[in-house]
């Protein structure tokens, strides 16, 4: 799923000259305590962003139960926004798309593009409850963001109050509490005080823990990771749907929010380096600065670029692939750019000075 | 992309600096036999949750640009005909796309016991062989069941699993459970034939798959010992399928049966059996002839170049290095692989043929630790349901390449074809058949001998 190149041979060169590691220590080679690193990924990033994603599907879903007795378009607006902070949220966090939201296939369940339009339209003029074990059992293509977005919005994305039927918003309001659970269990998930969480699997890397023999091993996920979704958008999101030339390729066409959405996976990607999601703790910022301070230097040029380049395209995803192509060919190379330094350079560092 | 030329100077750099550090006067022969280069050139350093999902290293251009497409397409979500895009899904399936059932390209498992199979699946037929001698499509199902289905259309059955656990206690006290799955299938909408056979299967990882695709007939075919002429209790065949592009018979090599000879057929059949997407291969809906058949005039629903470029993903799938190769618990593990003569099957060296049509899986040595070949397994794994020429009891050797980063990939450690092992020590431990003694070998171990031969599985 990852194109980024790995360096094969940098490894086998680095290790040729390496000393023999003498096991799992707090600390790196050269005293920088890589643990902390760790921690603060898993408290300050991975727990904070799961949380608000949590916390504001839970409100997507109290905002629609008000607007389905008011039908007001004063509470329509205000569920649209509430569903486009709960995107932010998520797409913050795809930029560390491993663990729980992976393994326990959250991802696909809660979005799924594109939407199943056909099978949608055939639920609503069915009659089956929304209960929340019905829409559980829906496929991934009928619930999650893409779904909501399209039943919030309208195919055109100006969908007013007055068009709601009462199935609609019974619809909405279900799939909205089954966003909530999910997020609610990813939240979870990474929990300390939940048992088997996986923060203690992270932070306890190369000190028993099961997926990370190594605190390399861990860091390494934390720069695939970050590389991986720049990929993603800048290769599957974006250039793809330029190449193509085709607007229906767009994956939040309903909100017109893609560009949004692809500008916060660079802010996770830069959470994740920085190691701040609300609160700023020890990132692997601290390590590259320890180490390299150009380098640090580069990567963050490269992603106040990415997100610059976005930011010039001021037109909606679907409409920026015929008029303004230039700026999205633009945004793509600087995006790609910062996966070359990600995957290039910050990877080698990670294995050149973390045991 | 600016891949190619970046990895030409990174690799020249690293050559070099490898060259000035290490005393071996010739860091090409080093570098190939290395035990880390388990994909030979094709090897990648990624221990993490990505490890399965890499491109060849060594590749470029427009190669790793077709790779990037069929990546996509790997990942794209089939809906209900008609639809703006990715229309076909079903009537009846297994999945919506590709990865759904690959996560991470790696291994599915059994569903826990509020789930239904996601990441596994379960092949049907009635007795007897169809014109090219595999099995017989049960009637009103197919030759795999579609636990899912698009609004309309009835899902085909659901699946109970119970699952019974045996205690095993080993010479030096160690206990083991080992559990055996019974299965029930629930609802079907229509009723099973009383002759029904079935077998389950979880989706195994795709990756390395076109270096094993590229080992010459000839050097599978030298391994085989139908007989057991050598008279060590292991023999080894291989499966003689149907190859549908080239409409001939065809030495099987993919799926847990070697039913596919090849990547492109493989990817075909998923995409029609598991999604009920037709392509040019597969031109028929996988219900045609059952009562869910939609009669949609809308075949085929996957072009030629698409299957093509998913196919070509497949095949050029990176390989993850080994690790701890020189950790002396590793290589005494190693040691002992061998001395239980786990090494027969799981052959640990392969060569890939010469092919300058293709020069990033040309003329590699790999380290997948399978020799492609059918062997008895013993009845205890026996699915009842012979297939070509494998039957019930004989199981297609699994490459162990990457097996000890399947927690890290897809958070379980669920293997053999039906996922019943929770570890990899309960897998060895199901081993029966031509693997009794090797089994029995392990069970023999002291404490620390067992915990170095696991040490050496989870180093592949």
């Amino acid at each position: 799923m990852n194109r980024t190149p790995l360096l094969l041979c940098s490894l086998l060169t680095l290790a040729a000259c390496k000393k023999e590691s003498n096991g799992p220590t707090s600390t790196g080679t050269d005293g920088f305590n890589t643990a902390s690193v760790l921690n603060a990924f898993a408290s300050d990033v991975a727990q904070d962003n799961y949380e608000e994603l949590a916390q504001r599907s839970a409100s997507l879903r109290d905002r629609l139960v008000a607007f389905s007795t008011s039908l007001s378009d004063g509470d329509l607006s205000l569920c649209k926004q509430r569903w486009r902070d709960t995107r932010l949220s998520w797409e913050r966090s795809e930029a560390l798309l491993f663990g729980p939201v992976a393994t326990e296939n959250i991802d696909p369940r809660i979005d799924t593009w594109p939407v199943n339009f056909v099978d949608l339209e055939a639920q609503l003029s069915g009659n089956h409850d929304f209960t929340a074990e019905y829409v559980s059992g829906l496929e991934d293509a009928l619930k999650g963001f893409h779904p909501i977005e399209y039943l919030l919005f309208g195919m055109n994305g100006d969908k007013s109050a007055a068009q709601f039927t009462a199935r609609e918003t019974a619809y909405l309001i279900a799939l909205a509490n089954d966003l909530a659970t999910l997020t609610a269990s990813l939240d979870a998930s990474w929990d300390p005080a939940t048992s088997g969480n996986y923060t203690h699997t992270f932070i306890s890397a190369g000190i028993g823990s099961a997926e990370y023999p190594t605190q390399r091993a861990a860091f390494e996920e934390l720069v695939n990771a970050m590389a991986g979704i720049c990929d993603e958008v800048a290769n599957g999101k974006m250039h793809e749907v330029l190449l193509a030339q085709d607007p229906l390729l767009e994956e939040s066409p309903f909100a017109k929010n893609s560009i949004t959405d692809f500008t916060n996976n660079i802010r996770g990607v830069e959470n994740v380096y920085l190691g701040r999601y609300s609160e700023n703790g020890a990132g692997l910022e601290d390590f590259v600065r320890e180490h390299d301070l150009q380098l640090d230097n580069t990567i963050k040029q490269r992603i106040a670029a990415a997100i610059a380049a976005l930011g010039t395209i001021t037109v909606p995803f679907g409409q920026a692939i015929i008029d303004q192509p230039v700026q999205v060919q633009q945004a793509v190379d600087a995006i790609n750019a910062l996966a070359s330094t990600l995957g290039g350079e910050l990877l080698p560092l990670v294995q050149l000075h973390v045991d | 992309m600016e891949h190619g030329m970046k990895e030409r100077i990174l690799f020249a750099a690293c050559v070099l600096l490898l060259a000035s550090c290490r005393k071996e006067p010739d860091p090409w022969s080093t570098m190939e036999r290395h035990p880390w280069m388990s994909g030979g050139s094709q090897t990648v350093f990624d221990a993490g949750a990505g490890a399965f999902g890499h491109a060849f290293p060594e590749m470029g251009g427009a190669a790793l640009e077709l790779h990037g497409i069929g990546d996509s397409q790997f990942e794209q979500t089939f809906v209900s005909a008609p639809a703006p895009v990715n229309p076909g899904l079903g009537p009846a399936f297994n999945s919506v796309s590709c990865t759904s059932c690959h996560i991470g390209d790696g291994r599915g498992r059994p569903p826990s016991a509020s789930e239904q199979p996601i990441s596994m699946l379960f092949r049907l037929s009635v007795p007897g062989t169809d014109a090219h001698g595999g099995p017989v499509p049960m009637p009103g199902f197919g030759g795999q069941l579609q636990p899912r289905a698009i609004f309309g259309t009835q899902p085909e059955a659901g699946v109970t699993i119970t699952w019974t656990e045996d205690q095993v206690t080993l010479p030096d006290g160690e206990v083991v459970y080992l559990r055996s799955p019974q299965y029930t299938f629930t609802d079907p909408y229509v009723p099973f034939p009383p002759d029904a056979r079935w077998s389950p299967r979880v989706a195994p990882p795709v990756f390395g798959l076109g270096l094993l695709e590229a080992i010459p007939d000839a050097d599978l075919l030298a391994r085989t010992d139908e007989g057991d002429a050598d008279g060590d209790g292991i023999s080894g065949r291989v499966n003689t399928v149907w190859d549908m592009e080239r409409q001939r018979e065809s030495l099987g090599r993919f799926g847990w049966k070697a039913e596919q000879p090849t990547l492109l057929q493989q990817s075909a059949a998923a995409y029609n059996e598991d999604m009920g997407i037709t392509n040019p291969l597969f031109p028929h809906e996988s219900t045609s002839g059952q009562p869910q058949y939609d009669g949609l005039q809308d075949d085929v629903e996957l072009t030629d170049s698409v299957l093509r470029a998913v196919a070509f993903y497949v095949r050029t799938l990176a390989v993850p290095a080994r690790r701890n190769t020189d950790d002396p618990q590793v290589l005494r593990g190693e040691a002992l692989f061998s001395s239980a003569k786990c090494d027969r099957c799981h052959v640990p060296e392969q060569r890939t043929a010469v092919n300058v049509a293709f020069p990033p899986a040309s003329n590699q040595r790999i380290l997948p630790f399978t020799d492609l070949l059918l062997h008895d397994m013993g009845q205890a794994l026996s699915d009842e349901r012979p297939s070509f020429g494998a039957d019930g009891s004989e199981w297609r050797t699994p490459p162990l390449w990457g097996i000890g980063l399947t927690q890290v990939v897809n958070g379980h450690q669920n293997f053999l074809h039906d996922g019943r092992a929770r570890s990899l020590l309960e897998a060895v431990l199901w081993h029966g058949g031509e693997a009794q003694h090797s089994s029995y070998a392990v069970r023999a171990m002291t404490t620390g001998e067992r915990a170095a031969l696991l040490a050496f599985l989870n180093a592949l």
